[in-house]
């Protein structure tokens, strides 16, 4: 059993080890967003999808049941737990009963917007397969907390630096977590379709490759070289089958206040072992459904009592606030001095530890399930922050006569930070390694399944040793039923589109101020079709008649918007592209008629419009004045046979065929003749054509050139604007004859500027 | 090894694997290989076998690749792009995979256009970016030993991202890679195949930006080094290296052009050798759609240039005089029937030949006379430019 004890044991930390990698990795990586990236995290999916497959597969793989193998689920209950701050959109912090479903069962969905984005359903569905994962998860708390964690980080010393920047961050934290309109916002950023899935590429790929993998502890993880040893360890552990949601609740508010005590990762790795060993014990005895949990000592916080006597005095305090503050609303004041002062007593060497425990090779955390633990840091976090309870400060003592193995300074940094340890402490998993030292024995009873092969004697060498082989043992043999993520690589096509959620407005309004929408649209505030058609009449003759471009422009845009969110696309949306896309040519607002040129070519594909010529002259023109000749062949291999004989096209195709061949007097001639809008487009580039008409022409001509010549062949409408564009460059001119151009000496000032 | 079994497939690429033999896992991993088609390979689900034979990460590449033969199977390839994507993901017997993995994207962006859906490129783009990835990992590779040093990838993945690029019109993307290589220490060692196809591709771009002399270079030495019986690919560097070679004033000959098939051809440097400007405003209307599917329609237009040149210059051989006319120009450019020409167009055409040093002299507006060198007014084209 020892043997088998150890390997599982290491097998283990390396789990946790990896886990501590990735987790990482993401902090650092969230740190990169600003702040409306960040916003919008909550929404995206990609993260979530993972957890279904695994669940699906889950069965169909032998595995121990869950509550025996506490490691994950101490955390579990206490995510169920809705945390305080901002409630998930439309469902308000759902009791334990919310989830009734054992994991796996999908049927509860917490989308308050019917969305049919395949990956969106499929990210949510997912959250169902873990509940209460799910439910922290989507508490953009999680994603505050690791924001956090992230500045913590950046303070370079990590989670030891000088309290100011960590309270800073709290305060950050509680700050958004007070405002109701932040949360607000988040859930309408999480409702914009879209808005969540595309924003990052990067955690897609950490997540697709955790698929596979179970909460680091969930798994035999196997020096077993054998394909058998899956099934095998599973059947070791027995236990309860009681899952975290069955659980009594005061049995989770103690786990939730045993984590709230914890200050860092160590601290919760340990807490976490700790809660195993009793939970399980508890749970298989029937003892979980009777004991006062209330009273219940919080596990093993031991140790560094000398440390952890200095702080009490601000502990009480911080907690009182705490409590005061309604869980969230902590003042940060007070406490950040508290911090500072704890802080200023932590050990150097708990830093390195925790930045050690984090190195090991990331490949393994690939494997990890990362999502797992990403839940569970925000479950820990949720939980921290919603239980800080007086009771737990009567505990506190309590727990430190109990005193020890092992856990030096951690704890009293645990505790120190409470704030902290909430940002820290959710990825407290990652600490699992620490289990080593700690309750060898629970793992055991619990893995069978391992490593006879591994013999030690000296516990801790024995783990370190075994950790490390572990480590390439791991990487051998996939322990978790492997699991293909293929669903959650987002495709472009899935996109969500307006389509799948058609609203019809019922504003009245004839104009409307263009707001860029940041959350799902108000029926209340969309124009249907009939009012639209009105808007764009107003629009198009207050333009005429006052050429105001910065209000037709908001009031286009705001039609557009109405007509994109009702999922409009007919002749109506076409004409305002099409009115819109002129008036900001004629203004020179490249952006703007770009975008609508952009959509007026989907467009056209299902509503043909007379029109259509126009805008791909438009559209030609303009790949001339990017000379983009790349563009220009693949817009001519769509060119049908109608479509050229346009006035328009044709007028383009010929101006392009000029063009190409340099031959300006026919570029120029064409110029004047521009049909529709043209000549604004080539107004763009007209310049640009002149120079090296000029420059040409003053190459070739000898010894002069008169002025009149090149008034018409560039195209000039009058004597005066040539005379102005030539002297702007420095032209010469015959002082015999100011009509003719000394084309030697001004060819060479050309070639010279 | 027609239609073995999953287990005995699973373990031909376990004993590859060990046997560190990359070429046969390669196969055992690529659509090339013939496994693709045995049904009893197409699990929808393999995972479990996968994982009970193979380690990881191969279990997952292999369990990924058995599903992607599946979705096939099914003619699914928006789902077989998924599948390979995760294959991918480990740089591991790359080439294979990644050459699966573009002609998937490749196949489900057609059929997601086919069904209405996704947007021209999107697939593709993605595709690229996942290859972008893999390319990273071989740049980034600076361990000492050149020997097995991944950047022995990275002119394949170039290969391949440029096939992208140039599929979904983003050149400016080709233009890091290019520099990569350009700085690389290994870019003549690469083998040969690569390098032809990494030059050709470089050759096409630097057509497409109007470096002509740089293109030519390029392109020859991929049509030369082009394996003799890669005849397509022969035909397809052919396409791009005639106009460019045309426009540096070599014209290929008849035998050529019908060895490979191009006598889409013939008409154009017929036309252009004799200066006549009607036949290849002909040749070009006749063999347009041709000639802009194959992107070179717009370069083809600029032997018009040269075609002038040549029509000008008989002009100047008829008249045996220095100095010319402009109304001789005219007429000759009316009997090649372009349309509305005048004198003043006529002047602009020979301001750009005298500009491009096509032809050697100036223009005397006063006289309307175009007055050419004494010695070799028509300078060869291929010492011109």
């Amino acid at each position: 059993i020892s043997k088998t004890q150890s390997a599982t044991k290491t097998a283990q930390s390396v789990a946790v080890r990896s886990f501590g990698i990735s987790a990482v990795y993401y902090l650092s990586f969230t740190s990169f967003f600003s702040p409306i990236y960040y916003l919008s995290l909550p929404s995206q999916p990609p993260s979530l999808p993972v957890m279904e497959d695994q669940s699906s597969s889950y069965p169909s793989q032998p595995q121990p049941p869950p509550p025996a193998a506490p490691q994950p689920p101490p955390q579990s209950p206490t995510s169920s737990e809705q945390p305080p701050p901002p409630p998930p959109p439309a469902i308000p912090p759902p009791p334990n009963s919310q989830y009734p479903l054992p994991p796996g069962q999908n049927s509860y969905n917490p989308m308050p917007y019917p969305n049919n984005d395949p990956n969106q359903m499929r990210g949510y569905n997912h959250n169902q397969g873990r509940p209460s994962y799910g439910q922290s998860y989507q508490t953009p708390n999680s994603y505050q907390q690791q924001q956090n964690n992230n500045q913590h980080q950046q303070q370079g010393q990590g989670q030891y630096g000088p309290g100011a920047g960590r309270g800073e961050a709290n305060k950050n934290k509680n700050h958004q977590q007070q405002l109701p309109q932040q949360q607000q916002l988040w859930h309408r950023m999480k409702q914009a379709p879209g808005a969540g899935t595309m924003k990052f590429n990067i955690p897609k790929r950490p997540y697709v490759m955790t698929n596979q993998s179970f909460p680091p502890g969930e798994q035999p993880t196997g020096l077993a070289a054998t394909p058998s040893s899956p099934a095998a360890a599973p059947a070791a552990p027995g236990g309860a089958q009681t899952r975290p949601q069955d659980w009594p609740q005061a049995m989770k508010e103690y786990v939730q206040r045993c984590f709230t005590a914890c200050e860092n990762e160590e601290d919760k790795d340990r807490t976490e072992k700790g809660l195993k060993e009793v939970l399980q014990k508890r749970l298989q005895d029937g003892s979980a459904y009777t004991i006062d949990w209330d009273r219940e000592p919080l596990p093993e916080l031991k140790a560094k009592q000398s440390r952890w006597e200095a702080v009490p005095t601000q502990r009480t305090l911080e907690s009182s606030v705490g409590r005061g503050g309604a869980t969230r609303g902590r003042g940060g004041g007070a406490r950040l001095g508290h911090y500072r002062n704890v802080f200023s007593q932590r050990s150097p060497s708990s830093s390195s530890s925790g930045s050690s425990s984090r190195s090991p090779s990331p490949s393994h955390s690939r494997h990890r399930d990362r999502n797992g633990q990403r839940h569970r840091r925000s479950d820990s976090e949720s939980q921290s922050d919603s239980s800080m309870s007086s009771d737990l400060r009567t505990q506190l003592p309590r727990r430190n006569q109990k005193g020890g193995r092992g856990r030096g300074g951690d704890r009293d940094r645990g505790r120190g930070g409470g704030e902290r340890g909430r940002g820290r402490g959710g990825r407290g998993n990652r600490g699992r390694r620490n289990m080593d030292d700690a309750n060898s024995t629970v793992l055991g009873k619990k893995r069978k399944g391992g490593n006879a092969g591994l013999d030690f004697h000296d516990p801790h060498r024995e783990a370190k040793k075994q950790s490390r082989a572990a480590r390439f043992h791991n990487t051998k043999m996939r322990s978790e039923p492997l699991v293909l993520s293929i669903n959650n690589l987002e495709l472009p096509k899935e996109d969500l589109s307006w389509d799948d959620c058609p609203i019809v407005g019922t504003c009245q309004e004839i104009t409307k101020i263009y707001l860029r929408l940041t959350c799902a649209p108000d029926p209340a505030t969309v124009r249907p079709v009939s009012v639209l058609r009105k808007s764009l009449l107003a629009v198009k003759a207050h333009w005429k008649t006052r050429q105001d471009y910065p209000y037709a422009c908001e009031q286009m845009k705001s039609i557009r918007q109405d007509l994109t969110v009702q999922g409009v696309r007919t002749e109506f949306t076409v004409e305002v592209y099409e009115c819109h896309a002129r008036i900001a040519l004629e203004k020179g607002d490249h952006a703007e008629f770009n975008q609508c040129q952009m959509q007026l070519k989907a467009l056209y594909k299902d509503n043909p419009s007379e029109n259509i010529g126009e805008f791909t002259a438009y559209r030609l023109l303009y790949y001339i004045f990017t000379k983009n000749s790349g563009d220009i062949t693949t817009e001519l291999v769509y060119l049908t046979a109608a479509l050229r004989a346009d006035e328009c096209v044709s007028h383009a195709l010929s101006l392009r065929a000029a063009w190409a061949l340099g031959n300006f007097h026919r570029f120029f001639q064409l110029y004047r003749r521009a049909p529709r809008m043209a000549s604004y487009l080539i107004d763009k580039f007209v310049e640009r054509e002149r120079m090296i008409a000029l420059r040409a022409l003053f190459k070739t001509f000898r010894p002069d050139l008169p002025v009149e010549y090149v008034q018409s062949s560039l195209g000039f409408l009058c004597l005066d604007s040539c005379m102005a564009f030539l002297t702007g460059l420095g032209v010469t001119f015959f002082p015999s004859d100011p009509s003719k151009i000394d084309c030697k000496t001004s060819s060479a000032s050309l070639a010279a500027s | 090894m027609a239609h073995i079994t999953i287990n005995q497939y699973l373990q031909q690429v376990y004993e590859a694997i060990d046997n560190h033999e990359g070429s046969f896992c390669a196969e055992l991993l690529s659509f090339k290989h013939p496994h693709v088609a045995n049904p009893r390979l197409q699990l929808a689900s393999p995972e479990e076998k996968c994982q009970q034979v193979l380690e990881v990460p191969y279990d997952e590449m292999v369990a990924a690749h058995l599903r992607c033969t599946y979705a096939v199977s099914n003619h699914d390839f928006v789902e077989a792009y998924k599948c390979q994507t995760l294959v991918v993901q480990y740089p591991f017997v790359m080439f294979a995979v990644t050459l699966d993995l573009r002609i998937f994207a490749n196949n489900a962006e057609q059929q997601l256009l086919r069904k209405g859906k996704g947007k021209l490129g999107d697939m593709l783009e993605k595709a690229a970016e996942q290859l972008m990835g893999c390319f990273r990992v071989c740049a980034s590779d600076n361990r000492a030993g050149i020997d097995d040093s991944k950047k022995w990838g990275m002119l394949f993945l170039i290969n391949q991202l440029f096939k992208i690029y140039f599929k979904i019109n983003k050149l400016h993307l080709c233009k890091p890679l290019i520099r990569a290589i350009d700085s690389s220490n290994l870019k003549d060692d690469y083998s040969m195949a690569q390098r032809v196809t990494y030059k050709y591709y470089v050759g096409r771009k630097a057509m497409f930006d109007s470096d002509y002399k740089p293109a030519e270079e390029y392109l020859s030495f991929s049509f030369q080094h082009c394996h003799r019986s890669s005849q397509r690919n022969k035909r397809m560097i052919l396409i791009y290296l005639l106009p460019v070679k045309m426009l540096l004033g070599h014209m290929p000959n008849h035998q050529l052009l019908r060895k490979y098939d191009l006598m889409q051809f013939a008409d154009v440097t017929k036309a252009v050798s004799e200066g006549n400007l009607l036949l290849l405003n002909e040749a070009l209307a006749k063999h347009e759609t041709f000639f802009i599917r194959c992107g070179i329609f717009l370069i083809l237009e600029k032997l018009k240039i040269i075609t002038y040149r040549n029509l000008f210059k008989k002009v100047y051989q008829l008249l045996k005089t220095h100095q010319l006319p402009l109304d001789a120009f005219l007429v000759a450019l009316k009997m090649m029937q372009v349309e509305e020409v005048d004198i003043d167009e006529v002047q602009c055409i020979l301001a750009n030949l005298i500009c491009e040093g096509h032809i050697k002299g100036y223009i005397s507006h006063q006289h309307q006379k175009l007055v050419v060198s004494k010695a070799n007014p028509f300078p060869l084209l291929s010492s011109s430019s």
